[in-house]
């Protein structure tokens, strides 16, 4: 098979996985040096493909043969595909290629179950390393982290790829048990403890190296890097029932059990040969976005998943999780700008974390004006009911809550349209 | 020493090194903003401020001792950036703008470079342009193989294959190729972003040389050094127009292919593409003419799967469960 089939192929069986980031690694550059590629800590996202999503890496599997029959995936064994497989050195060429002519900024290699887990661990590692070695790449590489696999080859898939990923895709025991009887959440777990260890362990060196710099320059004597941009994970909305308070709640528990830098969550999309229980319906875009939205704010904003949603149940479509909680916390608005504390302020939906800065610096050298939120450009027609300034107190703030969403939502807005 | 001069002082600056120390000489003479005038050489014709700078700028002499004129390091940062906004039909001047809040500054009006503040929300919506339009080129701007230098590189080649001992098969022969290749580009930034472009490219790079041009500046990366030239040279435009029209190599024909397979038609959503990715660039991208296609398949019918029409076509294959 040609290569440029090949390709065809082994991009399209990878695209269900949302993660596309190139961010969070750290400075590199190959000026002066042999080899290519730098990365800093900003991703950069090198096209867009119609679905609005960003193509930041070479996104492929090294093979969709898989021996696991996951009914979601459309690798699964059973699946009626076009099947075919990368030499390691035919991934190397595709992303030193891309990388040269600047339409990517890295390599996200994942790869169906062929074998063993540890014999397709191995193939992942060897791209990275003939990657990283042979050819003295300083590129982004996110390598998928089988997690069946010999806790030995996820030690050294750590040394060289900045971000590994062990996918969870369902956030629950029972979900997984029907849907992918071949994979197990215990396996999955541990290895994602296992990589947070690595991580939390080079972090550590890194510290006592910044406290006692070593005496030398050589880079086999400085502290081991391990997945410097951390670990993600992908969880699958809408192939089964679960609801959005369980989805939270497992992503919670990951960001604090695995310290994880991302969840990532993937609307399921409608696959060929679709086996009897999985929807046949367009994905669920509105949903999978205000997962993303309630995931930022468990992220930065200080909720928690439990303020976010109380009850069994799904997100509000019709409007953001940081407005819906605002309405059922009335007690709290409106909210004085100029005396109340910064993370109360990053509460009143509008309002971003970039203004909450600002806002806080200019309460420094002055009052804070209602203008001062149209010139930081605040969502002003949703912030309006909440906020007081040195000259503004809302009229409606007393209205109640029904009232104000009904306000606030004029044209309610629909589920993605469907075909 | 007098202040109040009925002409106003008449000031060019080409870049933000002239305009930092005329300011300063400026701001040491008390001189208000509303006394000067900045001429913005950058848009005058290049022959212009030539003279401008052989006739020796007239600035006023500072007061004795001249006053220590002091700014944050992130400040000048963010005016340096702010600096590279190319004004448009009726927006104040660049120099003018920096000036005021620079002199605002100095009066001690802390505000006067917050975003809330009448100048200093104009200084930050112009840094926030720059700074997306510098990662804009990062993102879109692509590379074409560079062949013109014919000659000198065949004799590199040639060299290489009959020297290294690392270099036995034939996909090894290949990467070794490529990595001493020359790469080419054409790109229209919207603000003066040519030099945040350049070194972040050098840095990626590395030996591999470069050139950029663009309509307004060039700059050329011999694995080592940075070679700005401005205006840029219309036989490096040309070359570069050339290379991005012939569409090169089958290189770009992958990443084409590529770019059909990663494309998801049941998750079309046309609005957040144009939001990150505006139409302007297209054209100046190898894959840009396949999105009005692969949005019109979409749009008529492809949307009831995930999967790329042509892969589907393609004979599959299912796989016997594992012998355990």
């Amino acid at each position: 098979m040609e290569l440029i089939d090949k390709l065809s192929i082994l991009a399209d069986a990878a695209k269900y996985d949302a993660s596309c980031a190139s961010s969070g690694a750290p400075n590199r550059s190959s000026r002066g040096k042999a080899g290519l590629g730098a990365s800093s800590g900003m991703g950069i996202c090198h096209s867009f493909t119609p679905d609005g999503r960003c193509v930041s890496l070479l996104k492929v599997l090294l093979t969709n043969f898989c021996l696991y029959d996951c009914q979601y995936c459309i690798n699964r064994r059973s699946s009626n595909i076009p099947r075919a497989r990368f030499t390691p050195e035919e991934v190397v060429r595709l992303t030193l290629s891309f990388y040269r002519r600047n339409t990517i900024s890295g390599l996200f290699l994942s790869s169906g179950i062929i074998r063993s887990s540890d014999y397709t661990m191995e193939q992942l590692i060897q791209v990275a390393r003939l990657l990283r070695e042979t050819h003295q790449f300083r590129g982004y590489i996110h390598l998928k982290a089988i997690p069946e696999a010999d806790p030995r080859l996820l030690e050294e898939a750590g040394r060289y790829a900045d971000r590994l990923s062990a996918n969870i895709e369902l956030p629950t025991l029972t979900s997984l048990k029907t849907l992918a009887p071949e994979k197990q959440l215990g396996t999955i777990h541990s290895a994602m403890g296992q990589i947070r260890q690595g991580i939390d362990a080079a972090n550590d060196a890194a510290t006592q190296e910044a406290k006692h710099p070593p005496r030398s320059d050589n880079p086999k004597r400085m502290a081991p890097r391990y997945a410097p941009g951390g670990q993600s994970t992908q969880m699958i909305v809408g192939a089964d029932t679960t609801d959005d308070r369980t989805i939270l709640q497992s992503a919670e528990q990951l960001y604090q059990r695995f310290r994880l830098k991302r969840v990532y969550y993937s609307a399921f999309s409608p696959i060929p040969e679709r086996p009897a229980g999985l929807p046949q319906a367009a994905p669920p875009l509105l949903r999978e976005h205000r997962l993303y939205q309630a995931d930022f704010l468990i992220r930065g904003y200080g909720f928690a998943a439990a303020e976010l949603l109380g009850k069994p149940g799904n997100l509000a479509l019709d409007i953001d999780p940081k407005l819906a909680w605002a309405l059922t916390h009335r007690d709290t608005f409106p909210l004085d700008l100029n005396r109340a504390e910064p993370a109360l302020i990053a509460r009143v939906p509008g309002i971003g974390l970039r203004s909450v800065q600002r806002l806080v610096e200019l309460r420094r050298h002055r009052r804070i004006r209602f203008q001062d939120l149209i010139a930081l450009r605040c969502r002003i027609e949703i912030l309006r009911p909440f906020v007081v300034t040195q000259d503004y107190r809302p009229a409606d703030g007393q209205r109640d809550s029904a009232r104000l969403r009904q306000q606030l939502t004029a044209p309610q807005p629909a589920q993605m349209a469907l075909w | 020493m007098t202040l109040a001069s009925s002409t106003p002082w008449v000031v060019p600056a080409a870049d933000f090194g002239q305009w930092r120390d005329a300011a300063r000489r400026l701001l040491q003479a008390g001189v208000p903003p509303a006394a000067v005038i900045w001429e913005d050489a950058r848009e005058v014709q290049e022959d212009l401020f030539a003279s401008a700078e052989a006739g020796a700028i007239r600035l006023p002499e500072p007061s004795v001792p001249p006053p220590p004129v002091r700014i944050a390091r992130e400040d000048l940062a963010l005016l340096e950036r702010a600096s590279r906004y190319r004004c448009g039909e009726g927006e104040q001047g660049r120099w003018a703008l920096l000036y005021r809040v620079m002199w605002r500054l100095h009066q001690g009006e802390r505000a006067a470079i917050h975003a809330a503040d009448v100048d200093g929300r104009v200084l930050h919506q112009r840094h926030h342009a720059v700074k997306r339009e510098a990662h804009h080129m990062h993102a879109f701007l692509r590379f074409y193989r560079d062949d013109t230098d014919g000659d000198e590189a065949d004799a590199r080649g040639a060299k290489r294959a009959s020297g290294g001992e690392e270099f036995h098969a034939r996909e090894d022969y290949q990467s070794v190729e490529e990595s001493k290749a020359s790469f080419i580009a054409w790109f229209e930034p919207a603000h003066d972003v040519l030099e945040l472009g350049a070194e972040h490219f050098a840095d990626r790079l590395g030996s591999n040389p470069f050139l950029i041009a663009t309509p307004r500046g060039g700059v050329a990366w011999n694995g080592e050094q940075l070679d700005y030239r401005t205006p840029c040279p219309p036989a490096w435009a040309a070359r570069a127009r050339a290379a991005q029209t012939a569409g090169e190599d089958s290189e770009h024909a992958l990443w084409r292919t590529y770019f059909v397979s990663t494309f998801n038609p049941a998750r079309l959503n046309h609005r957040v593409m144009t939001q990150h990715m505006p139409q302007r660039f297209w054209r100046h991208l190898s894959e840009g003419d396949l999105i009005p296609e692969l949005e019109a398949r979409a749009r008529h019918g492809g949307r009831r799967l995930a999967q790329e029409a042509s892969v589907g076509e393609r004979k599959g294959k299912t796989l016997p469960p594992a012998r355990r």
